[in-house]
């Protein structure tokens, strides 16, 4: 077997992908700011945060550097070698696990602790694109065509549910979508697709609300978000907005945050890093970080116009819609426009794991744009 | 499979689903950017001023500890309410103005409480941090006059561990005192924090997961002035389970008060459940010098004092059994069928071999020796017959199967295995062979055989019940107030020792008779209307011929420990003793009579002076 196909070694005739890799740096850089500053109350051990998150930093970039010599066509060859790899990691993370706060999500290897959810992400991008290249020009008739599909990103996030971990599953259905949806669907699919899920929503609602007690409600909610009470995420939610608003046009500088230092937010460092942002830098540091996260998006999808054949167009998009949902489900929840559910901000929250699988996104995307003429 | 789908124009089919995305992605930006123009300009001013008027504050709960009660639920340990006085040192404003106003109400002089206040910068700065604990109502009271408005100060309530039984059972209960430096890593992980108090030894510390609960915490919202607005959000605490111990505290009282001596161990066992009754080591100490801390005198009065207070005898006293062990190497005789209970030694006051002299503590002689009257009068030449037929391995192998040379598992920490020398044991430490002499002396209880009362206890425990040796319990119930009884003890028999049946009875019958007969050495422990079955040790501490000289000639350290091990058993309610008196003289003259008066306030009859 072909381990390395001909197409190896950095592309010559193409210009080196700058703006991506420079964002990915610019907000890991945004993201240490922030870090530091959440976990500046915690004294000495505040440090550690840091100091870990700058590693997991310069590993990625190390990452995306080895991977850019490869052709991202082995994507293509080792895609359902890497789902498997992913789903068995979970069945292993769901069977064994170190319990965190109260839902397994990792895997101890030695010294580092693992999360395959992060991972499962771009596996679903990765069989999903490899799937979904052959469509354009063969849109899909039979309904038993969607389901192949969506079956293949709703086994990996089932199993991310069970762990408990409603914000990655969420994000793996979000994405898989988008990508089903970008790749062409006949529109009456689409239309009924629409109209089931606002028909589902009520209906679930109703009858948890008839058939479950309070307590049970209760139960039924923290089993999916453990990490937040519901009776005390209002109480979370008004101190982000607080913090959020508090901050004003140019915000109360760097360290100055009185939310942010006195409070005892427990995810603060990680999924709450943009009510720091807010609070720390104001309007203008919301508006530059949203407007970098907008030029990372619009960059993708003009690399994923670009692309030299399906395979890579979708792999782009794949990435762009990951880092799209992860902004907005998290900036959306910071700011009470969602509800709580625990995503983290792409390069900005803490997380090893996170940090890396974005990393290794931004590789993918730099990967599809270097190739597009290598043919 | 690429090649195949590589199409000519990619711009046509995917561009006008990028326009889509792109639309959608410039839409959901802008929403976000006007939702944080709403917030962030047109209310930022009234947010501002929340931030600044609401303080969040995260205030532990502590859960309340379990209590320790006796066998009949009679409290040994509990709690009682105390004041702390803390600061939170991210809420901090004004050092000096805190000072000024609490240092001589606290009675701490400035400097020492501004060192105080500089050493809070280790710990998250919106946890509170206690500078002084304990503080009386009255300190209590001047502070809250003074200082309502005093920024980043905080009296907390603290429970304070009590032993209304002060000294008795001190070493079974335990200390409590601070997490040290070396603790906190371990201890850290199970939510310890620094300044949080944790037990230390005995009980408290064993059962210290249990006892602990679970503490919860609650986060307020103060105003500028730290007045408590409201709760956001609490998670209760969950007191501790309660530990139910298997000793009888009324016992337990009865055996300090009555053993006068200067230094030793009582163990009173069940020899059916082996569970104890009760356990005395003196010297001991009051317990509530622990609480809150102890101060740095006393701390050196009992680290100082040469008998050593704040050690457990019953578990780690080690000494050497003396006739006491008799029972065994009696046993093995038996079992091994070296010799019949009617067999005869003649003793003649002294035994030669390889030219020393081996002496009974009679030494006129006994005369023609059978078991029986071996036994009761406790000769020792007729046990050195017995030692040179069974040879050392025989008599170390029954002694490990009743239980000595090993630790008995008791669960208290710390416990000492004590010694069962052999001949291997000798060549691996020493690097010198047995001597046969050295068999004579094993096989009367001295030499380097050294065990715990805890472990003779169980030895005679043992003989009690037949030949089972059983693991001791001190904790007879753990009583979780959520869950219920979390644990609940049973015997547990670690083994039985293969005995023919009837070959404890001679030994038993002659046990009896060491308290019953007239020239029995444990006459004096003898109670009307209870059968004892008991065995007296006069255990040597210094090489030599004490016997010679006048007890009181002898210095005190160089005096005998008495040794007195006995049990009950033909009564519903059975029990097995051990009484070791250090440095007592006698066994049957020291420890008896203490064994005596217990053994009467167990069955509840009046002692009449024994003989």
């Amino acid at each position: 077997m072909d381990f390395l196909p001909l197409k190896s070694g950095l592309p010559n005739r193409t210009a080196f992908e700058w703006p991506t890799i420079m964002l990915s740096i610019v907000l890991s850089g945004v993201g240490l700011c922030l870090i530091y500053s959440a976990t500046a109350p915690l004294g000495e051990a505040g440090r550690l945060y840091v100091i870990r998150q700058m590693t997991w930093c310069t590993l990625g970039l190390v990452l995306t550097a080895v991977l850019l010599v490869f052709d991202y066509e082995l994507l293509d060859h080792w895609a359902v070698r890497l789902y498997l790899v992913i789903i068995v990691a979970l069945i292993a993370v769901w069977a064994t696990g170190k319990v965190t706060a109260g839902s397994k999500r990792w895997i101890q290897m030695g010294l580092m602790r693992f999360q395959p959810s992060e991972f499962a992400k771009l596996a679903v991008i990765i069989i999903l694109a490899k799937y979904l290249q052959a469509v354009p020009g063969n849109p899909s008739r039979e309904l038993i065509d969607l389901f192949r599909p969506i079956l293949l990103a709703v086994l990996p996030a089932i199993l991310v549910l069970l762990q408990p971990d409603l914000g990655t599953a969420c994000i793996i259905l979000l994405v898989a979508v988008s990508m089903i949806i970008f790749a062409g669907v006949e529109r009456r699919f689409l239309l009924w697709g629409v109209i089931i899920i606002i028909l589902l929503i009520p209906t679930v609602l109703l009858l948890g609300d008839h058939f479950l007690m309070a307590y049970q409600k209760r139960r039924f909610f923290s089993f999916l978000n453990p990490a937040y009470d519901p009776m005390g995420s209002g109480y979370h939610l008004l101190q982000s907005q607080i913090a959020i608003g508090s901050g004003g046009f140019f915000g109360k500088g760097f360290l100055q945050g009185t939310q942010n230092q006195l409070m005892f937010l427990p995810v603060k460092h990680t999924d709450f890093v943009f009510s720091i942002l807010a609070e720390e830098w104001g309007f203008m540091g919301c508006a530059v970080v949203l407007g970098l996260f907008s030029i990372l998006f619009l960059r993708g999808m003009s690399i994923a116009g670009k692309a030299r054949d399906n395979f890579g167009t979708l792999l782009a998009f794949g990435c762009t819609a990951s880092f799209f949902w992860h902004v907005t489900v998290n900036v959306g929840m910071v700011m009470g426009l969602l509800p709580v559910v625990g995503v983290p901000l792409s390069f900005l929250s803490y997380g090893g794991s996170a940090l890396i699988s974005s990393f290794l996104a931004v590789s993918i995307l730099a990967n599809v744009a270097m190739r597009r003429l290598a043919y | 499979m690429s090649d195949f789908l590589r199409r000519e124009h990619p711009a046509e089919y995917f561009g006008p689903r990028i326009r889509i995305a792109v639309a959608i992605i410039v839409f959901c930006m802008g929403i976000f950017l006007v939702k944080l123009w709403y917030l962030q300009l047109i209310e930022g001013e009234s947010y501002d001023e929340m931030s600044r008027n609401n303080r969040v504050r995260s205030v532990r709960l502590p859960a309340s500890r379990g209590k320790i009660l006796d066998c009949n639920g009679r409290v040994l340990a509990e709690n009682s309410p105390s004041f702390t006085f803390s600061i939170i040192p991210g809420e901090l404003e004004n050092v000096q103005d805190v000072l000024e106003r609490c240092s001589s109400t606290l009675g701490i002089p400035q400097e020492k409480m501004r060192g105080l206040i500089e050493r809070s910068r280790a710990v998250p700065r919106f946890m509170s941090y206690p500078i002084k604990k304990n503080i009386s109502l009255e300190e209590v009271s001047l502070i809250k006059s003074r200082s309502t408005d005093l920024k980043g100060v905080l009296l907390e309530i603290k429970p304070l561990r009590l032993y209304p039984l002060g000294e008795t059972l001190c070493h079974v209960l335990g200390t409590m005192g601070e997490v040290s430096a070396d603790e906190l890593p371990k201890a850290a992980k199970l939510g310890y924090r620094t300044g949080d108090v944790l037990g230390k030894t005995g009980i408290e510390k064993e059962y210290d997961t249990y006892l602990r609960g679970e503490e919860g915490w609650e986060e307020i919202e103060i105003d500028a002035k730290g007045r408590q607005l409201a709760t956001y959000s609490r998670n209760l605490p969950r007191a501790g389970a309660d530990v139910v111990l298997t000793v009888d505290a009324d016992l337990q009282k009865y055996s300090e008060e009555v053993f006068m001596h200067r230094a030793g161990s009582i163990v009173a066992v069940d020899p059916d459940s082996g569970r104890i009754l009760a356990m005395v080591s003196k010297p001991g100490f009051d317990l509530n010098l622990f609480s809150p801390s102890i101060t740095d005198r006393q701390w050196k009065r009992l680290t100082n004092d040469p008998l050593h207070p704040l050690e457990n005898r019953s578990t780690r006293g080690l000494y050497s059994p003396a006739s006491a062990f008799k029972i065994v190497t009696a046993t093995a005789a038996l079992a091994e069928k070296v010799v019949t209970p009617d067999q005869k030694f003649n003793c003649a006051g002294k035994l030669e071999l390889a030219g020393q002299s081996f002496r009974c503590w009679n030494h006129n002689g006994h005369g023609a020796v059978s078991l029986r009257r071996a036994i009761v009068e406790s000769c020792d030449i007729y046990f050195y017959e017995l030692g040179r037929l069974l040879g050392a391995d025989r008599i170390a192998k029954y002694a490990a199967l009743f239980g000595l040379g090993k630790p008995t598992g008791l669960g208290l920490p710390h416990e000492l295995p004590g010694l069962v020398p052999s001949p291997v044991w000798k060549s691996r430490n020493y690097g010198d062979s047995w001597k046969d002499g050295e068999t004579l002396n094993l096989a009367i209880g001295q030499g380097y055989l050294v065990a715990t009362p805890i472990q003779l206890a169980m030895m005679t425990a043992a003989v009690a019940n037949g030949g089972k040796l059983l693991k001791p319990a001190i904790v007879r119930r753990v009583e979780s107030p959520e869950k219920g009884v979390v644990f609940d003890h049973e015997p547990v028999v670690r083994w039985t020792i293969p005995l023919d049946p009837g070959v404890l009875d001679s030994l038993r019958s002659a046990m009896t008779a060491v308290v019953s007969e007239s020239k029995g050495t444990g006459r004096r422990a003898r109670v009307p209307g209870i059968n004892i079955a008991a065995k007296t040790g006069t255990s040597q501490v210094i090489r030599d011929n004490q016997m010679i000289k006048e007890s009181e000639q002898i210095p005190y350290h160089e005096r005998t420990h008495a040794i007195f091990v006995a049990y009950v058993d033909d009564r519903p309610r059975k029990i097995a003793l051990v009484v070791i008196v250090e440095h007592g003289g006698g066994g049957g003259m020291s420890a008896g009579p203490v064994a005596r008066k217990i053994l009467a306030r167990y069955y509840g009859l009046p002692d009449r002076g024994g003989l």
